[in-house]
């Protein structure tokens, strides 16, 4: 008791190594199960040889000096970026309507939103290879219009599986975006059209900026969730679109070379975290606008 | 209070490590692990394999832990001195695998009974083969009007875009490469002609499919009508009522023999082999072929009956004649440049 009341007394900011403590057991639990892993992973992955013996950085050399990697990387991250994109395009509106609409619309709004989290990912994708299938919901649409004559590949296409990544991962989008664009006082857009602004002006100058921060959360997480999605990817995008968490699987699960697949993984990994950092600095400067109001 | 909290973070570690770690207060009393495949296989072992085991080895515990032959091996190489698998189950591929990286024990093929009915391919000392795959030619009959009966059927200009197959990423897509290759003059150690016949195709090809499952489904969306199929895989397909059927190619149909091992340093060895003999009896194998598991036998005493002696083979000297093995020796050391040529080659 004494202790503690002299502590209260002289240092009122220990508070804060309280709470480390606290933290403690969660970071012993990640300490043991993501830490050492992945040490362990950066460790397989400085070895040139399958079996693990020999070290060296040939693993890094031959997937950075070969250019069918690359595409492979590259594609990966440009696929993120379109589906990132179509998720903010697309998600956008909804959570601008949840915002202006009555507390009953905005119930059926959120459960709609949330209904692809309440199925798995794999009910959610095998859904879309029936709605793009030869046979699928879509080709037998246009066909019975008359507006198409043989059905259009749409399965195992960049374009379906876009559209399948953007919809199984818009809740990511559209709650960060609802609670962005719900912090922002509508009085601002009355006063911007007061001031004389058309709506697109009022839109671009006030609305868009203030919700930066959603954004900017929105698009990390949908980003990290598309490039990662190793099931759509394989399911909806077939076995001939290869990407990152497909390429590192075939060389650790099929041709058993952990190290090729280890350094596969922390090259992807550090290029995630360049495009997290990126979006986290985006946001830091964004935060400056929210402040401003 | 506070005199307490360092006999209590003593109890709370033992508890601790007690759960985290049962192993330290019952080392020897495990039951036997069978890493069986997950799905149809684990159905099947679990209806007709342990109660065979188990009757003839008075109620012996045994546990199914299903996985991929990848994980099998991941999880022996975890813990070489204590396994926590007892008998393993591989393709062909991981089999060879497993076997170089010193996982496996021979099988005591001397004390073995049923070791010498097998038919001489599946006879592998270091596992035997309790069961083949078999790879032949799946179609669609409400629209393939008239059955393939060769390979070469898939490259027929009446199925522009309706022939769907796997990457190299499955035993399925590697062998049939193998197998078109040799059909064109190559052989395991040469697919060369295989990658060329594929480049034909590319104008029949709907899908190329990420593993053998995916392809399965996409009869049922009718987004392919053929492709090369697993013989097991089509059987649960039809017995869902999808409209698809197999057909041997005149080629031969691909035989994969799975085959069964006891793991190296196993605490259960003995059991281990009499759950390898259980699954080699001519019993388990007969319950086994019939309806509606459809398991392709490998005892020669084993009389063949139903839809595998109407598909597949009569008897064990037509299967051998209908059937191709492939040297999975050789295809193991080129596969992976064979893996990287289809990354970059096949695109559709």
């Amino acid at each position: 008791m004494k202790s503690a009341a002299t502590a209260r007394m002289t240092a009122p900011g220990d508070v804060t190594s309280f709470s480390l403590g606290l933290a403690l057991p969660l970071g012993l639990v990640f300490a043991i199960f993501f830490v050492l892993p992945l040490a362990q992973l950066l460790y397989l992955s400085l070895h040139n040889d399958t079996a693990a013996t020999v070290w060296g950085l040939g693993q890094y050399i031959k997937f950075l000096t070969d250019p069918f990697s690359l595409a492979v990387l590259g594609s990966t991250l440009l696929l993120g970026a379109e589906v990132t994109l179509a998720c903010l395009v697309l998600g956008y509106p909804i959570a601008w309507l949840y915002q202006r609409s009555g507390s009953r619309l905005q119930t059926l709004i959120i459960m709609i939103v949330l209904l692809p989290l309440l199925t798995s990912v794999v009910v959610r994708t095998f859904a879309w290879i029936v709605i793009l299938g030869r046979q699928g919901i879509i080709n037998s649409v246009l066909q019975s219009m008359g507006l198409i004559g043989t059905p259009l590949r749409m399965i195992y296409t960049q374009g379906g599986l876009i559209a399948a990544l953007a919809q199984v991962q818009m809740p990511l989008m559209v709650l960060p975006l609802i609670t962005a664009i719900g912090r922002i006082d509508p009085n601002l857009s009355d006063a911007s059209a007061s001031l004389g602004a058309g709506s697109w002006r009022t839109f671009f100058k006030v609305m868009l900026p203030l919700s930066m921060p959603g954004i900017i959360a929105g698009c990390t997480l949908t980003y990290a969730a598309a490039i990662t999605a190793f099931i759509t990817q394989s399911l909806v995008g077939g076995g001939q679109m290869l990407f990152m968490p497909m390429y590192l699987y075939q060389q650790a699960s099929t041709l058993q070379n952990w190290p090729f697949a280890a350094a596969i993984s922390i090259i992807f990994l550090f290029a995630v975290l360049a495009i997290v950092a990126l979006f986290s600095m985006l946001g830091r400067r964004a935060r400056g606008y929210g402040d401003a109001r | 209070m506070m005199l307490d909290r360092r006999r209590l973070l003593t109890s709370a570690l033992t508890l601790g490590a007690m759960h985290a770690f049962p192993g330290l207060s019952l080392a020897q009393a495990r039951p036997l692990v069978f890493a069986t495949f997950t799905g149809s296989w684990e159905e099947a072992h679990k209806a007709v394999l342990v109660p065979a085991f188990r009757k003839a080895n008075g109620d012996a515990p045994i546990v199914l832990d299903p996985m991929l032959s990848v994980d099998q091996i991941a999880k022996v190489n975890a813990a070489k001195a204590n396994p926590p698998i007892d008998v393993m189950l591989h393709d062909p591929g991981p089999a060879l695998v497993a076997i170089g990286q010193d996982l496996v024990e021979p099988y005591p093929v001397d004390k073995s009974t049923y070791f010498k009915d097998l038919i001489p391919e599946a006879q592998d000392a270091m596992g035997p083969a309790p069961f083949f795959q078999v790879v032949g030619l799946t179609y669609n009959p409400e629209t393939v009007k008239t059955p393939p009966t060769s390979w070469a059927d898939l490259w027929k200009p009446e199925f522009k875009g309706k022939v769907g197959i796997t990457n190299l990423n499955s035993t399925l897509g590697t062998g049939w490469l193998v197998e078109i290759a040799r059909m064109r003059g190559g052989s395991e150690a040469n697919v060369d002609e295989g990658f060329k016949a594929l480049e034909e195709l590319k104008p029949n090809l709907a899908a190329v499919a990420a593993n053998p499952g995916a392809l399965a489904t996409l009869f049922q969306q009718g987004q392919i009508d053929i492709s090369p199929g697993n013989f097991n895989a089509i059987q649960i397909l039809k017995a869902r009522g999808v409209p698809v059927e197999f057909v041997a190619p005149k080629e031969g149909a691909i035989a994969f023999k799975t085959t069964i091992h006891i793991v190296k340093n196993s605490p259960n060895r003995e059991l281990a082999f009499k759950l390898i003999e259980a699954a080699l009896s001519p019993e388990v194998q007969t319950t086994l072929m019939n309806s509606p598991y459809l398991i392709v036998p490998t005892n020669t005493k084993v009389a063949m009956s139903g839809e595998i002696a109407k598909v597949l083979a009569k008897d064990t000297a037509e299967l051998k004649k209908k059937f191709v093995f492939q040297d999975w020796k050789k295809i193991n050391e080129q596969r992976a440049s064979w893996i990287e040529k289809f990354n970059r080659d096949i695109k559709i």
